[in-house]
């Protein structure tokens, strides 16, 4: 089974290749994301919930120059990757499902979304810094032609602006990447390495405090914590549908996935210092971009803003720092990548169908397409945090987490209890929605709609609800992926 | 069993939607059939005795949280599975003839089931997170449900304002259960009460009146008590079927039930307690006064509802959680009858709501009539009907310790006589006042058999549970010397307000009073909507606004775009030395190694 | 021979680096391309002039910078064959060799 995680990364290479000497785009791409799908599924069937250790090894060396620079090609997998290459491969199928097939050079479009998925698998699979760090950017380009090629009103400043933003934290990032490596007692990028060398003695607070602000930063505007946040709404309301699905929903929890690599086993003095800052970050996140999403006009656009307030919540939970949070953490991360590519990829239906995603020109679309208004409003519950579905699930750990984590700064009281408040803000900007676009009187522009003709057209969305059910109610599967590495990040 | 009671209703609503919903009859034969199932079932948990703490699923285990569905068959918990079955059951029999010709009528019936399963979840839950799984679950049932005519402007609003404002519950809740979580590190209602009972952490009484507080604002939002008493009227926008189950039997009581449930916790909490009891009286006077002016039999029915909430709410706070249990019984058979009575005549005239275009229906619809007299009269407190024992019951508490809130709630069932019987006269009595009238008929059995039997329980719904063998649990206290002259008042206030009312509105055309000041206050509710808007709605907004404003000028406008000018600008600058000139590059290159060089040789070397 | 043998590392270094100065002045101060080629060979030749004083000098008499030298005379001649090509081909198309004339590589 060792094979598999270079098969994941080799399938769309081929696929692309394929693409490139003239295999029908679309379906190419489809059949490269199926195959992914599938075989994620069979590396968690395979997978040994109970191990300590990475699993699904694979060592190539790349460079080896004695006391000078060893690079290792590392691939392997624990509990947390494994659930986030099932939401990649999810998403990514999803993503290809709905695109359409006469789009504009199909060709690059394909290519672009398959290369996208390959960094973020890439960067989940990678136990070497150097390469996680590479798959990301290996994702960063494609996403800036999606956008500046594919996308609507506005998209070529809308391209530039996410790119510069998201080069940006790469650069914070890689310093930070870097300062981790060179404070190192041995300087290695390979994690496994660095888990045993750090296991008696970590970063000295010093070391912990050049490094963490540096990563936090980076991730963060990976993440769009504001204030780095500006690029997020922009970027995701003019971008193809595909892609927004890609980014909000997978590359986003990158930044995420890398904070609980690096920060919370290696810098957890590094994040108690700045905790103040974090605290006053995510609550900016969560109530001011909430009520910011409150007084959008334009459907994509209040789902990206959304998408961005939900980050709080995950900031939260790093901020609780306990296995509590951090489990809740991952699971949220998860939910929120099937919800939003859920959400975003409805909207880029309506907008085929309505010709418009302004609230004031939408209405009654339940009673022309009840399948469509269903998948949405299930969609808007999850986002909202409704129960069965896993983005409740999330927020429930996170909130008992971050609670526990209390009682170490008893400012988080105030903090939680503020970001409660999330609740109601959410609910009344996606109630709103939901209202305006599914409810009310039939408009104008939804009077020739069309509900999804056949169970194909509809599948992605399902696939993704699929998803949410899934997470929502065993929430228990990824608990018990997680026990193992919730122990390696030293939290149990 | 637990599966049975929980999963039919699941069971039928998930059938339903997934393929069902194209076939009528099969749909609500099936939702129907879970109903009943879950009926027997709880039936069978009610006569077969307590047990304590199953759990039946580990929904995740994390560290020290573990969190499972479970159930727990306690005496509050049966009473209230079979109070809520039975009165649910009664209700899906009644929507069938009520809906029968509604095009969605598979849809209707997939949600009612998803709402029969979320209210069963909250009565079973045997720890506070399944509680509060539920607790969302039934805002969300309870929104769908409201929302049922999505077309209808009106109904889309109001769904959402219920369940924005049930969004505030939840958030009260929710920090509560947290607060429950810090201070015994448990949510499990077994080893709470044991730990309570070892470690009562009474030196905490701030903290533990925050907590308690807390949790009682998911009451105030799911029991619509004040001041979020303000959604319980809009959702008489969905269909009359459904304002019976939210109002009757299931959802808004389902506040007072978890106040029962966690009463353990609030009592540790005197100031809690206080809260409590006040919150509940206001309500109940309160909702009393807007009755009093209403024309909408389902809003007056409504607010006769919070009314009684506030009563049950208040028992609570005067730590007298089984009387509230008791009140809470019988109030579930009154007044499901009621509003199933309400849903009757509404399809007999053809949804017309205003009863000041009624009257005369006591010859065209006999069984609606005769049933409704008779919750009407339990709801008012004649002797010997179920509502007479449980208010009694009530005011007994209060007799002693709380004097002010027993004036206000001896009040408060005089004026509940009274517009009761304004109702009854108005609607049922008199002349026909509009021409609606002259074609009602009336309705199916389908619709009449549960309104009989729903008056049989409201006749002897509080003399059977009085002695049905639950004394132990409900341990009524029996304030000797007190409850002769209680009854006494009790009567007086029924009789004085019946009689008042019987008077003043007999053979009237249209309403009689019109008090200024005072009469535009009640029949806009206290402007109580305005005041939210005002508040909450208007402050949301602004502050909504306001930041929009920042990040748009500030953070995008100054400091984004800013530093792209700033780039742009110095940009500009910097291209004006690029003149092309080759002899220039080659001046800026010596000079640029010689002022490396020199700083290598000056300081590294 | 005695007079020869007075010639110490510094003379050289001075020749070479007055060579390679005024080979820098020629580049910076003169219009015509050619003469700043010329210039360019004048710097490089400074330099070569530096490496083979050095190598004179190296206590083991080391071969390194001859080798140097016969590189950067070997591209140096590349360089001028190049450089001189692409002024022939400026002059047939601007009629100029002036290189304040060529100021169109900007911005």
């Amino acid at each position: 089974m060792n094979f598999m995680l270079q098969f994941l990364l080799i399938t769309p290479v081929l696929a692309c290749l394929a693409i490139i000497i003239g295999a029908p785009a679309k379906r190419t791409a489809l059949f490269s994301s199926l195959i992914g799908l599938i075989s994620t599924v069979a590396l968690a069937w395979g997978f040994d919930a109970e191990a300590e250790a990475f699993q699904f090894i694979t060592k190539i060396p790349v460079a080896e120059h004695q006391d000078l620079f060893t690079l290792h090609f590392h691939l392997g997998i624990d509990g947390m990757s494994l659930a986030m290459l099932l939401l990649t491969s999810v998403v990514t199928l999803s993503a290809v499902c709905i695109s359409p097939e006469d789009i504009k050079r199909g060709k690059l479009f394909y290519i672009c979304l398959l290369l996208v998925s390959l960094g973020a698998v890439g960067a989940f699979v990678s136990l070497d810094l150097f390469f996680l760090y590479a798959f990301h950017a290996v994702a960063l380009i494609p996403t800036f032609l999606l956008i500046g090629i594919w996308g609507t009103h506005d998209r070529k400043f809308a391209a530039t602006q996410m790119t510069i933003y998201l080069m940006a934290g790469s650069l914070v990032l890689l310093a930070g990447l870097l300062a981790f490596y060179f404070y190192l007692p041995e300087p290695t990028f390979d994690l496994v390495e660095i888990q045993e060398m750090l296991q008696g003695d970590s970063f000295t607070a010093e070391q912990q405090s050049v490094i963490y602000p540096l990563l936090l930063i980076g991730f963060g505007i990976l993440i769009a914590l504001f204030p780095f946040h500006s690029w997020a709404p922009r970027g995701y309301a003019t971008s193809p549908a595909a892609c927004v699905m890609l980014h909000a929903g997978v590359l986003k929890q990158f930044g995420f996935y890398g904070l609980i690599r690096l920060a919370v086993p290696y810098l957890p003095d590094g994040i108690a210092q700045y905790l103040p800052l974090l605290l006053v970050l995510l609550l900016c996140n969560l109530i001011y971009i909430g009520f910011l999403t409150l007084t959008q006009k334009d459907l994509n656009l209040m789902l990206a803003f959304s998408s961005v307030m939900h980050m709080g919540y995950l900031f939260l939970g790093l901020a609780g720092m306990n296995a509590v949070s951090i489990n809740g953490m991952v699971l949220l991360m998860v939910a929120h990548g099937l919800s939003t590519a859920l959400l975003f990829g409805l909207a880029a239906e309506i907008r085929e169908r309505a010709g418009t995603l302004h609230f004031a020109e939408l209405g009654g679309m339940a009673s022309k397409a009840p399948w469509l208004a269903f998948l949405f409003i299930a969609g808007g519950m999850a986002s909202m945090g409704l129960p069965g579905l896993g983005n409740f699930a999330g927020e429930v750990m996170i909130y008992f987490g971050a609670w526990k984590g209390a009682e170490h700064h008893p400012i988080l009281y105030i903090v939680i209890i503020l970001a409660a408040w999330g609740l109601v803000i959410s609910a009344i900007y996606m109630l709103r929605a939901i209202k305006t676009v599914c409810y009310g009187s039939l408009s104008d522009s939804l009077r020739e709609t069309e509900d999804f003709k056949d169970f194909a057209q509809a599948f992605p969305f399902l696939l993704l609800l699929a998803g949410l059910l899934l997470t929502g109610l065993c929430p228990w599967i990824l608990s018990n992926w997680m026990k193992p590495v919730l122990v390696g990040l030293g939290l149990e | 069993m637990n599966w049975l009671i929980l999963g039919a209703p699941l069971v039928s609503a998930v059938l339903i939607t997934i393929g069902l919903y194209k076939n009528k009859i099969a749909s609500v034969s099936v939702s129907i059939a879970a109903c009943a199932v879950s009926f027997t079932s709880a039936l069978i948990v009610f006569f077969s005795g307590e047990y304590w703490g199953y759990s039946e699923y580990l929904w995740f285990q994390v560290g020290d949280l573990k969190v499972e569905i479970g159930a727990m068959h306690d005496d509050l918990a049966r009473l209230m599975l079979l109070m809520a079955t039975g009165v649910a059951l009664l209700i899906h029999i009644f929507a069938y003839g009520y809906m029968k010709e509604d095009e969605a009528l598979s849809r209707f019936f997939a949600k009612l089931s998803l709402f029969t399963f979320s209210v069963l979840g909250i009565v079973m839950a045997n720890n506070l997170v399944m509680m509060f799984i539920f607790w969302v679950l039934v805002g969300l049932s309870s929104y769908l449900l409201i929302g049922f005519w999505f077309q209808r402007p009106a109904a889309a609003e109001a769904s959402k304002k219920v369940f924005i404002i049930n969004r505030l519950g939840d958030f009260g809740f929710l920090l509560g259960i947290l607060g429950v979580w810090m201070l015994w590190d448990s949510i499990d209602f077994l080893t709470l009460k044991s730990a309570i009972k070892t470690n009562p952490n009474s030196t905490d009484t701030f903290g533990l009146t925050l907590v308690a507080i807390g949790l009682f604002c998911g009451c105030v939002s799911k029991s619509a008590q004040f001041p979020l008493h303000i959604w319980l009227p809009d959702a008489t926008e969905g269909p009359t079927p459904v304002s019976a189950l939210i109002h009757a039997a299931t959802m808004v009581v389902a506040g007072v039930y978890m106040l029962c449930r966690v009463f353990f916790i609030l009592e540790l909490s005197e100031n809690a307690l206080l809260v409590i009891a006040i919150v509940g009286t206001v309500t109940a006077l309160g909702a009393a006064l807007i009755a009093l002016q209403q024309n909408d039999i389902k809003r007056i029915l409504a607010y006769s509802t919070l009314s009684q909430l506030g009563y049950m709410v208040a028992a609570v706070g005067m730590a007298a959680s089984a009387e509230a249990m008791f009140h809470l019984t019988t109030h579930a058979f009154y007044m499901a009858l009621l509003f199933l009575g309400a849903g009757s005549v509404i399809y007999g005239i053809h949804h017309e709501q205003d009863i000041w275009k009624m009257g005369g229906l006591c010859k065209k619809m006999p069984i609606t009539f005769w049933t409704f007299v008779v919750a009407t009269l339990a709801l008012t407190g004649f002797p010997g009907l179920a509502g007479f024992y449980s208010k009694e019951a009530i005011l007994s508490s209060a007799y002693h310790d709380h004097p002010i809130i027993f004036g206000v709630l001896l009040f408060t069932a005089g004026l509940t006589a009274f517009y009761m019987t304004r109702l009854v006269v108005v609607a049922f009595l008199g002349k026909e006042k509009s021409g609606v009238v002259s074609h009602a008929r009336e309705s199916s059995w389908y619709m009449t058999i549960p309104l009989i039997i729903l008056s049989i329980f409201s006749v002897i719904g509080g003399w059977s549970i009085n002695h049905l063998g639950l004394e132990d649990f409900l341990h009524v206290h029996q304030h000797e010397e007190g409850t002769i002259s209680v009854i006494a008042m009790l009567i007086g206030v029924f009789v004085i307000g019946t009689v008042l009312a019987f008077v003043l509105y007999n053979n009237r055309e249209s309403e009689p009073f019109d008090i200024p000041m005072v009469s535009p206050l009640f029949k806009n509710k206290f402007y109580s909507d305005e005041i939210y808007k005002l508040t909450f709605v208007k402050g949301h907004q602004m502050l909504a606004t306001g930041l929009s404003w920042f990040d748009r000028w500030i953070i995008d406008g100054l400091i984004v775009r800013g530093l792209s000018v700033i780039s742009n600008i110095s940009g500009e600058a910097l291209r004006l030395i690029q003149g092309g000139n080759l002899q220039a590059y080659i001046i800026f290159f010596v000079f640029g190694v010689a002022f490396i060089g020199f700083f290598l040789f000056r300081y590294a070397l | 021979m005695a007079y020869f043998t007075d010639i110490t590392l510094n003379h050289y270094v001075a020749l070479s680096g007055m060579l390679f100065m005024l080979g820098l002045v020629a580049v910076i101060t003169r219009k015509n391309s050619i003469i700043i080629l010329m210039g360019l060979a004048m710097m490089l030749n400074a330099a070569n002039l530096a490496l083979v004083a050095f190598a004179r000098f190296h206590p083991e008499g080391a071969l390194n910078a001859h080798m140097m030298v016969f590189f950067i005379i070997t591209v140096a001649a590349a360089e001028v064959a190049v450089g001189l090509a692409l002024i022939v081909a400026l002059f047939r198309k601007r009629q100029t060799v002036d290189v304040t004339q060529l100021t169109e590589l900007k911005f």
